[in-house]
Formats: structure tokens, C-alpha cells, sequence
């Protein structure tokens, strides 16, 4: 190659002394290969030296794939201690999440069996209007006749190259409260999205780019299901909440769609928390909100003054 | 020839053998792995250029494992370990692929 022995008198070479690097990107060869050759050229070597340096070489080489198999090997072992962490946390997930739904539905048992306690405890009278109280707040299971108003995510309106969404296609936290409320006005006696019944205090809100609903995400399509009188779907349709979705429908891809449905059943929503009353410190006291942004409902909502527990009455 | 054979010798002894790698010297393994890289496509380059030398080989592959371990194991001491072997790679690297482009200029003739 054009490498030049070190000791070469070539004055071009001492003139323009390469710095390393581009020493190295022009002549990556180690130097010392034309040294040796340039020597042996001079003084061949001895017929001893040539065949005691082969199978040192041959070790070199043997040592060289020794080498490449155990990095090979630790590389792999490396990857199922990483793999397992990862599968030991799905299931520990796995396993936390059913633990969950047992508990849930251990809770639903509870429920159930202190309701019927409730029932047995109770005069006829009283038990009808606490389970008729109790199917107005969202606290237990209805079933009925009602609508169904499905909201779907346009498709297609991504930018094909940076994936940025276009903001108006995809169904927003909004559009759920509006449809929600406009069904309460329309006379909806109970409400779900997606299988979660809202109450006097659910919330309808945004988090990032998902929905959530008593702060428990939904994924679109979207089902907002109501049970309520028969006028209820032409008085929803008749809506500005409703002609406002069919207009953002026209113009954005976002499926928008009313229709009525027969023999609904809703589930009950979950306990509330009870909130308990506490004397202010400041002289004028003024009962705190309850409710979010989404907080619909016609039913009676616990008021936080009352002295005695407010879920006492519910 | 041979040293292929004895490449492979030295792989399969690898697998057979399934040696375990003391933990104080696993980070330097990807280290000697890109060095003794060097060291082989030097050498094969030496080769088909006609000056390949049994002892430049040998002590360019012992020296520059031993350099490249000195190198990280130093950055290691001074909390630089990352940067520097990635200097040690990005050096050998520029290496390899001019060795590997000498190599395919002889063998393909373009």
C-alpha cells in the first residue's frame, strides 16, 4: 500500500505529517505489517523462526473465536434476565389487576347482600323509595328502554408522514359531556358511557389523549347509553348538543350516530365516597362544589352543609 | 485455511466449554471483542496484500485487547467509561472498515 516505512527519508511525508485521525482514515492498516515486510525483504528470516511464529498465530486465531463464541453466549444469557424482569412485571400487573376485579366483585357481593339486609330491615313502603332513590342516583342497577348515542374517532385524518392527528376527529371529553347532558334534558332517568354509569358527581374529563370517566379511562367508540321515557329520543335529536354533532360529523369523519334501544341495562356505579361536613375556620362558609367539570344529573345531589352524613340519605 | 479451521476451533471450544466471565471483567468483553475484530481484519488484509507477519499479528491482537481494556477500565476510574469506549469503538470502527474496504477492493476488484 502507499504507507511509507517510518525511517522513509520521503520529505513530503515530514512536511505534511498526517494528524491521526486522518492518518487512520487513509491508511487504516496497521503500520507495522509494511515495517515487517520491508525487513523481511532486508533479512529473511530463519526457517526456526517462521515455523515456531505459525502455530502461535494459529493460538491467536483459536483465542480470537474463543473470544467471539463467550461474548455471543453472554450476550444471550444477558437477554432473559432482561426479559424476565419484564415478564415479572406483567404479571405481577396481571396478577394486581384480577386481584383487583375479585375485590370488585367481592364488593358487589357486599353491596347486593346489604341492600337485600336493607330490603328485609325495611317496610315495604320505604324499601320502594330507597331502591327507586337509589336507581335515580346511578346507585343501582337499572334496566329499560332508552337510547343509544355512538361516538367514533374519525379514521384516515392522520398526516400520513408525521402522524399528527388533526384535533377535530377525534371525539372529545366535550362532546361526551354535551351528549350526556343533553340526554339528562331530554329526560334520562339513568346515563352510562361505555358501561359506566354516571352519577350526581361523575366527571367527564381529559387526560392527555385518553377520556376519562369517574377517572377510569374509555377508549373510543364511545356509547353513551340512556334509559328514559319514549320522548326522549326526538326531544335528544331535536337538540343543540345533538345538531352540533351531526354538523361536526358532516365536516370532520368523526361517526356520530342516535338510535333507540330496547331492554338497556345499566350497572350501578360505584359507592360514592362519603364526604363528611367539617365547621369552616373562615367566617363565611360556603359549601365546596361537588362534581367536575362533567357533573350531570337531575337526581338529588348531597348537599356538603348538612350536619349529619350526607350519604346517610341516599 | 487454517485459520479459519482454527477460528471455528476456537468458536466450538467457545460453546463446548461455556465458560462463565468473571463480572469484573464483563464490561470489557464488547471492548476485546471489536479489538480482536481489528486485529482479524488487519490481518486478513495483510494477507491478500502479501505482507501478513505472524508476530505483528499476534502482538498487534494482545496489544490492542490489553490498550483497549487499559483505555475503558481508566475511564472507568474517572467516570468517563461511556464516552471513552465509545472512543475506543469509533476508533477501531474507522478501522475495521477501511481494512474491510481494502479487503473488498481485493477480492472483487472494485
Amino acid at each position: 500500500m502507499s504507507s511509507t516505512p517510518r525511517d522513509g527519508r520521503d520529505p513530503s511525508a515530514r512536511v505534511y505529517a498526517p494528524d491521526f485521525l486522518t492518518d487512520l482514515f487513509r491508511n487504516p492498516l496497521d503500520p507495522g505489517y509494511a515495517d515487517a515486510a520491508a525487513r523481511r525483504r532486508e533479512v529473511p528470516p530463519s526457517g526456526l523462526r517462521r515455523w515456531a511464529a505459525r502455530p502461535v498465530t494459529m493460538v491467536v486465531v483459536v483465542v480470537i473465536g474463543f473470544l467471539f463464541s463467550v461474548a455471543y453466549r453472554e450476550t444471550i444469557a444477558e437477554e432473559p434476565s432482561r426479559a424476565k424482569a419484564r415478564v415479572g412485571l406483567i404479571a405481577e400487573i396481571k396478577q394486581r389487576e384480577s386481584e383487583t376485579d375479585r375485590l370488585t366483585a367481592r364488593a358487589d357481593q357486599l353491596r347486593e347482600e346489604v341492600s337485600r339486609q336493607r330490603d328485609a330491615a325495611l317496610s315495604g313502603s320505604q324499601a320502594s323509595r330507597l331502591r327507586n332513590l337509589e336507581a335515580g342516583t346511578g346507585l343501582r342497577r337499572v334496566r329499560g328502554d332508552g337510547v343509544v348515542v355512538r361516538l367514533a374517532d374519525g379514521a384516515g385524518d392522520k398526516d400520513a408522514v408525521t402522524g399528527a392527528d388533526g384535533g377535530p376527529s377525534r371525539v372529545l371529553y366535550s362532546d361526551l359531556q354535551k351528549v350526556a347532558n343533553a340526554l339528562w334534558a331530554a329526560g334520562a332517568e339513568a346515563v352510562a358511557v361505555n358501561g359506566q354509569r354516571l352519577t350526581a358527581t361523575s366527571t367527564i374529563r381529559s387526560a392527555g389523549e385518553a377520556i376519562l370517566v369517574d377517572y377510569r379511562p374509555v377508549t373510543g367508540p364511545y356509547e353513551v347509553a340512556a334509559i328514559g321515557p319514549g320522548s326522549m329520543k326526538g326531544r335528544f335529536d331535536d337538540s343543540r348538543a345533538a345538531s352540533l354533532m351531526r354538523e361536526v360529523a358532516r365536516t370532520t369523519g368523526l361517526s356520530f350516530g342516535v338510535k333507540e334501544a330496547e331492554g338497556l341495562t345499566l350497572p350501578a356505579a360505584p359507592q360514592p365516597r362519603l364526604r363528611y361536613a367539617e365547621p369552616s375556620v373562615s367566617p363565611s362558609p360556603s359549601p365546596s362544589g361537588s362534581g367536575g367539570a362533567g357533573s350531570t344529573s337531575p337526581g338529588p345531589s348531597g348537599s356538603g352543609t348538612s350536619p349529619s352524613p350526607p350519604g346517610g340519605g341516599r | 485455511m487454517i485459520a479459519v479451521l482454527a477460528l471455528l476451533a476456537g468458536v466450538i471450544l467457545g460453546v463446548y466449554l461455556d465458560p462463565t466471565v468473571p463480572a469484573a471483567l464483563q464490561p470489557y468483553l464488547p471492548i476485546a471483542v471489536v479489538a480482536a475484530l481489528d486485529a482479524v481484519f488487519g490481518g486478513v488484509r495483510a494477507k491478500l496484500d502479501r505482507i501478513f507477519d505472524d508476530k505483528q499479528f499476534v502482538v498487534s491482537f494482545i496489544s490492542n485487547v490489553l490498550v483497549a481494556g487499559l483505555i475503558v477500565y481508566l475511564g472507568d476510574q474517572l467516570g468517563v467509561g461511556g464516552q471513552l469506549s465509545t472512543g475506543v469503538v469509533v476508533v477501531l470502527g474507522v478501522r475495521i472498515f477501511g481494512n474491510v474496504a481494502a479487503i473488498r477492493r481485493h477480492l472483487f476488484r472494485a
